[in-house]
C-alpha cells in the first residue's frame, strides 16, 4: 500500500485539503460550508439514503452528482455544493419528503429554505381508493436509529422490513424486541422526532418499537432511572460494581467518588483494549 | 464409474473425440426442446409419448432432452436427425403426433405435417467446423423442407451465445465437450498468461451483456490489478425484467458454457472462488447449473490444479429470492453476503471492493457464455462481428405484439426493423407497429420513426432507451403509451428497495400522477411535474434502478406527448385502452337484439327487448370490454372520450 497523503481539491472555489479517507461533507463542514443532510451522523457509518447532501463534482469536462457524506475526493476535484443542479435536486427531494411527512418541522423548514412551501404532489392515493387518509408518518427511513442501535449500542434490535413505500423501521416480527435494552439512543438520534419513549409506572414504553421494559429503581433515592436491561448491559460491559451500577446519576455523589474514579480508570483501560 | 479427472489438453481432445462420435453416431435421434418455454407448452408430455412409442416400436431411436433454440412460438419443438440426410425441425408437436413421428423417423422419412425447417450440418462454432448430416443425395421429402436459411425466423440470426441450445443435452457434460467445450478453458489455463487473456478479451470488444455495456476486458483488468486478496468472480443470473428470459434459456440449455467462462475469468483475474447468483424462480436453471457444477468437479474442470495449471477454482450457487434490485451488482453482493439486498454507493467500484469488500468481478450470464468463444475463435474473429462500438451478437427476447415470439440472437448492428419485421414476422392480426420497449422496465419506448436504428449499445442510449439485458417488447396501435408507462412504473415502484428518497418516493409519486392521468384526473402541469421529477430521479438516485426508472416516462413523453395531452386536456385515450377515458356504445344499425351481450355484462348495464337494438347504461358500464368480445355483429363500438360530460 502506498502511503496515504492529504488530498488537495476545491469546494466552491476555495482550495481545501481532505485527510486520507475524509469525505467531502466532513471537509465542507470543517470550513463552515453548510450542506444539508438528514441520514448522516458522525457517530455512525455513512448510508447515502436521503440524498440531500448531494454535491456536484467536476473532473475536467465531466461532472456528476455524488453524496458528499460518502464521496472521498480525489486530487484536483472541483466540488460545487450549491449550484443550480444541486439545488434543483435538493428541492425535489425535499418536496418528496414533505409530501411524505407534512408535519415534520425540520423538513418544512429545510423545504422552505429551498423554495418549497407545499409539495405539488397529490397524496390522494387513499382517497382514490375510498379510504380515510392515514396519519402521515414522521419517519423518513434515514436509518440512523438502525445504525446507532447496531454500531454504537451493539444490540441490532431494530431494522427495516419490506421494500419501497412499504418499508418501515421495526423490531423482529413487529413485536417486543428481545435485543432492545431501552437505552433510547434511537430516539435521541432520530432527526424527525419519529421515535419516542415514555417512562410510566416503572416501565419504559417505546411506542413505535412495540417494546416495553421494566425500569430499575435507584438504590439510593428509589426513583427509576434506566431500564434493567440497560444497566445489566452496561455492568456486563464494564464490570461495574452493583452499588454503582444501580445508583442513578444524580445520587452518584461524593460517597461514590472513589468507586467512580476506580471505575473510570477501568473504563479507560477497557476502551484502549478494544482499540 | 468414477470419472478420471482430465488434466491435459490431449486428454480433453480424446474425450471430445469419443463424445463427438457418440453425438454423431449416425443413428436417428429425436431432440425435444425442454427448456421452461417448452415445458410450459407440454414438451414433457410429448417427450413421454415419444419415449413410449420408441419402446413399443423397438426402433433404435435415441430421444434426448435439449434446450430451446429460440423459437418459443413454435413450441413444443422436436428436432429429428435423419441419418445421412438432415436435421428436421418440427413445430407444435402434440403427444398424439408421437406414433406417426416415430414411425416416419424409423423409416428415415420426414413427418411432413409439422416440419418447418431443416439443418444440413451440425455446427461446431468453437472450432469453426460444420459436419454434414448428409451422405449422398437428399431424399425428395427432405429436400422439400426449407433449410433454415429460408425460414424467416432463423434467417439473419447468428447463434453464438445460444450455440449449443437445442443441440446438446444440457445435463450431459460429454455432449458439451463434444461440441468443443472446455477446450477454451484448457487453452487459456495452459497456454496463455492472465495478461494475454485480458488483452484478448479487451481486443475482442466484448461489452457486458447485463445492461451496463461496460468493457469486459477493462473490468477484468481493474480487478486483476486490485491489490487485495482474495478476489471473487460472480455470475449474475438474477434476470428480473418482465418479458426477458435470455439468461434463463442459456443456463437451461447450456449451463457449462457459463462455468467455462468463469474458469477462464477466474484465472485471468486471480480469483479462486466464484458464485452464481440465480433466482429461485428459475428451478430448472438451478437444477441444470447444480448438476453441471458437480460434473465439472468430477472432470476436474473445477477444484484444485485445473488442467495441471496450478490454478484452483470453486464455484457455488446462491439462490436469490426474486428481488429485482438484486440484479444491481452491489445489492447482489449484499445478498450474497447474507444481508438485505440493498445497493450502496459505488464510488469505489466493486472490482476493487465488492463482495466482503474484496475485489469482485461480476458479469452477466451471456457475458460469461461469450468468453470461451472469444478465447477459442480469437478476438479478431469476434470483433469482426457487430458494429464499431458493439461487438459480437446479442440475444433478445422478442415478445409482445409480434408474430414470432422467442429468443433471437443477432449480430449487433442489425436494425430494429430487421429484428421485429424480418425475424419477428411483424405485428399479428393486421395491427400496426407503434413502439418497441428495449432494455426492460427501465429502458425506453422507441417509436416507428426510429425503427431503422441499428441495435447497438450506444445508439439505443442516444434514443433515451438502452440495450439493457435484451428485453424487446413490441407494441401495436392498441397500446396506450401512458398506460404502458404506468405499468412499468408500477413494477418499479414495487421493486424499489426503498433505501433512497428519489427512487422510493419518486417512483410512487410518478405512479400516482400516471394513474391519475389514466383515470381521467390529469391536471395541467402534470407533464412538467413528471419531467422535473424524472430529472432528479435520474440525477439523484443511489443506484441504477432509480436512475433509470423514469426512462419509460421520459421516452413516452418525448415521443408520444400528444397522447399524454389527449388524456389530460381532452380526457380521451386515443388507443382506447384507459377505461375511464373511453365509451362503449351499441350501434343500433348493427345490433340484432340477440341479447348475448346483455347476458354477459357483469354489471347488468345492457338492456333492450329481444330482436330490438340494445342500449348500454353508461353510468353502470365499467368498460370491461366483455360485450365487445361477445358481439358477433361488431355492433358495440368503443370511442375515445368520456361520453357523458
Amino acid at each position: 500500500m502506498t502511503e496515504q497523503k492529504d488530498v488537495q481539491f476545491t469546494i466552491d472555489g476555495q482550495s481545501v485539503r481532505a485527510k486520507p479517507g475524509e469525505t467531502v461533507l466532513s471537509v465542507a463542514r470543517r470550513h463552515g460550508i453548510d450542506i444539508p443532510a438528514l441520514c448522516h451522523h458522525e457517530s455512525v457509518s455513512a448510508y447515502g439514503a436521503c440524498r440531500l447532501c448531494v454535491v456536484e463534482v467536476f473532473w475536467g469536462k465531466r461532472s456528476k452528482l455524488v453524496t458528499s457524506c460518502i464521496y472521498t475526493p480525489y486530487e484536483n476535484d472541483r466540488v460545487e455544493t450549491n449550484n443550480e443542479r444541486v439545488r434543483r435536486t435538493r428541492r425535489m427531494i425535499l418536496e418528496l419528503l414533505l409530501a411524505r411527512c407534512p408535519k415534520v418541522e425540520v423538513i418544512r423548514d429545510l423545504a422552505r429554505e429551498y423554495g418549497v412551501d407545499e409539495p405539488r404532489f397529490r397524496t390522494n392515493g387513499a382517497a382514490r381508493e375510498g379510504k380515510a387518509p392515514p396519519e402521515p408518518t414522521r419517519c423518513i427511513l434515514c436509518g440512523l436509529c438502525v445504525r446507532v442501535c447496531g454500531e454504537v449500542v451493539g444490540q441490532h434490535a431494530i431494522s427495516y422490513a419490506n421494500r419501497g413505500m412499504e418499508r418501515v423501521i421495526t423490531t423482529p416480527f413487529a413485536d417486543q424486541a428481545e435485543e432492545c435494552v431501552g437505552c433510547g439512543a434511537c430516539v435521541f438520534v432520530c432527526p424527525t422526532d419519529a421515535l419516542h419513549y415514555e417512562d410510566i409506572d416503572g416501565q419504559r414504553i417505546m411506542k413505535e418499537l412495540k417494546t416495553t421494559l421494566p425500569l430499575l429503581k435507584c438504590r439510593v433515592c428509589g426513583r427509576p432511572f434506566a431500564t434493567e436491561k440497560q444497566v445489566a448491559r452496561i455492568r456486563e460491559g464494564l464490570n461495574l460494581p452493583d452499588e454503582l451500577a444501580e445508583t442513578c446519576p444524580s445520587c452518584r455523589g461524593s460517597e461514590f467518588r472513589g468507586i467512580m474514579e476506580q471505575t473510570l480508570g477501568l473504563v479507560q483501560s477497557t476502551t484502549s483494549q478494544q482499540d | 464409474m468414477r470419472q478420471h479427472k482430465i488434466e491435459t489438453r490431449e486428454h480433453l481432445a480424446e474425450v471430445r473425440d469419443s463424445a463427438r462420435r457418440a453425438l454423431l453416431d449416425g443413428k436417428p435421434k429425436v431432440l425435444v426442446g425442454m427448456a421452461t418455454c417448452g415445458l410450459a407448452t407440454g414438451a414433457q408430455e410429448v417427450f413421454d409419448a415419444l419415449c413410449d412409442e420408441v419402446r413399443k416400436s423397438k426402433l433404435d431411436v435415441r430421444i434426448v432432452e435439449t434446450g430451446c433454440n429460440g423459437g418459443c412460438f413454435l413450441e413444443p419443438v422436436v428436432d429429428v436427425v435423419l441419418p445421412g440426410q438432415a436435421r428436421i425441425t418440427y413445430a407444435h408437436v402434440e403427444p398424439s403426433d408421437a406414433p406417426s413421428l416415430i414411425e416416419s423417423t424409423g423409416d428415415g422419412k420426414v413427418y411432413e405435417k409439422l416440419a418447418i425447417g431443416r439443418i444440413d450440418a451440425e455446427p461446431f462454432l468453437l472450432e469453426d467446423l460444420r459436419k454434414n448430416y448428409r451422405r449422398g443425395k437428399l431424399a425428395p421429402d427432405v429436400k422439400k423442407v426449407p433449410p433454415y436459411s429460408r425460414v424467416p425466423f432463423f434467417r439473419g440470426q447468428m447463434h453464438i451465445a445460444m450455440r449449443n441450445c437445442g443441440f446438446i443435452d444440457p445435463s450431459s457434460v460429454e455432449e458439451y465437450i463434444a461440441k468443443g467445450g472446455y477446450a477454451a478453458a484448457a487453452k487459456a489455463l495452459t497456454e496463455m498468461t492472465p495478461e494475454q487473456i485480458i488483452d484478448e478479451i479487451k481486443t475482442s470488444g466484448l461489452r457486458g451483456r447485463g445492461g451496463g455495456g461496460f468493457s469486459t476486458g477493462r473490468k477484468w483488468d481493474t480487478c486483476r490489478n486490485a491489490h487485495v486478496e482474495p478476489k471473487y468472480v460472480i455470475c449474475n443470473a438474477d434476470e428480473g425484467d418482465p418479458g426477458a428470459y435470455m439468461d434463463r434459456s442459456i443456463i437451461e440449455g447450456d449451463p457449462h458454457s457459463i462455468i467455462e467462462g468463469m474458469i477462464i475469468g477466474s484465472y485471468a483475474i486471480g480469483a479462486h472462488m466464484g458464485y452464481i447468483y440465480v433466482r429461485e424462480e428459475y428451478p430448472l436453471a438451478v437444477k441444470r447449473v447444480r448438476l453441471a457444477l458437480r460434473q465439472a468437479e468430477e472432470f476436474g474442470f473445477l477444484g484444485k490444479n485445473i488442467f495441471g495449471s496450478g490454478h484452483d477454482f470453486t464455484v457455488r450457487i446462491n439462490r436469490g429470492a426474486g428481488a429485482f434490485v438484486c440484479g444491481e451488482s452491489t445489492a447482489l453482493m449484499a445478498s450474497l453476503e447474507g444481508r438485505v439486498g440493498e445497493p450502496r454507493a459505488k464510488y469505489i467500484h466493486t472490482v476493487e471492493s465488492g463482495l466482503w469488500s474484496r475485489p469482485s468481478c461480476l458479469n452477466n450470464v451471456e457475458t460469461w457464455n461469450n468468453v470461451p468463444v472469444v478465447i477459442a475463435r480469437g478476438a479478431q474473429w469476434f470483433s469482426g462481428i457487430g458494429t464499431e462500438g458493439s461487438k459480437g451478437t446479442k440475444v433478445f427476447s422478442l415478445v409482445g405484439k409480434v408474430k414470432h415470439v422467442g429468443l433471437v440472437e443477432v449480430p449487433m448492428g442489425l436494425t430494429l426493423r430487421q429484428v421485429i419485421e424480418d425475424i419477428g414476422g411483424g405485428i399479428p392480426d393486421g395491427g400496426a407497429f407503434k413502439a418497441v420497449q428495449t432494455g426492460g422496465p427501465s429502458g425506453g419506448c422507441i417509436p416507428a420513426e426510429y425503427l431503422d436504428t441499428p441495435v447497438d449499445f450506444d445508439r439505443l442510449t442516444e434514443l433515451g432507451s438502452m440495450m439493457g439485458s435484451g428485453g424487446m417488447i413490441v407494441m401495436d396501435n392498441h397500446t396506450c403509451m401512458v398506460d404502458i408507462a404506468r405499468y412499468f412504473l408500477a413494477f418499479l415502484k414495487d421493486e424499489s428497495c426503498g433505501k433512497c428518497v428519489p427512487c422510493r418516493e419518486g417512483t410512487a409519486r410518478m405512479l400516482d400522477i400516471l394513474t391519475d392521468i389514466c383515470e381521467g384526473r390529469g391536471q395541467p402541469g402534470d407533464i412538467e411535474l413528471l419531467g422535473d421529477l424524472a430529472a432528479v430521479m435520474v440525477d439523484g438516485s443511489l443506484c441504477a434502478l432509480g436512475g433509470s426508472a423514469p426512462n419509460p416516462v421520459l421516452t413516452t413523453l418525448k415521443y408520444f406527448s400528444a397522447e399524454y395531452r389527449a388524456h389530460i386536456e381532452e380526457r380521451r385515450c386515443p388507443a382506447k385502452v384507459c377505461r375511464a377515458l373511453i365509451t362503449h356504445k351499441i350501434n343500433p344499425e348493427k345490433c340484432t337484439g340477440c341479447t348475448l351481450c346483455a347476458n354477459i355484462c357483469p354489471m347488468k348495464a345492457i338492456s333492450g327487448e329481444k330482436k330490438e337494438p340494445h342500449e348500454i347504461d353508461e353510468s353502470k358500464c365499467i368498460r370491461c370490454g366483455l360485450c365487445v368480445d361477445s358481439c358477433r355483429f361488431e355492433a358495440i363500438e368503443v370511442s375515445e372520450g368520456m361520453g357523458q360530460e
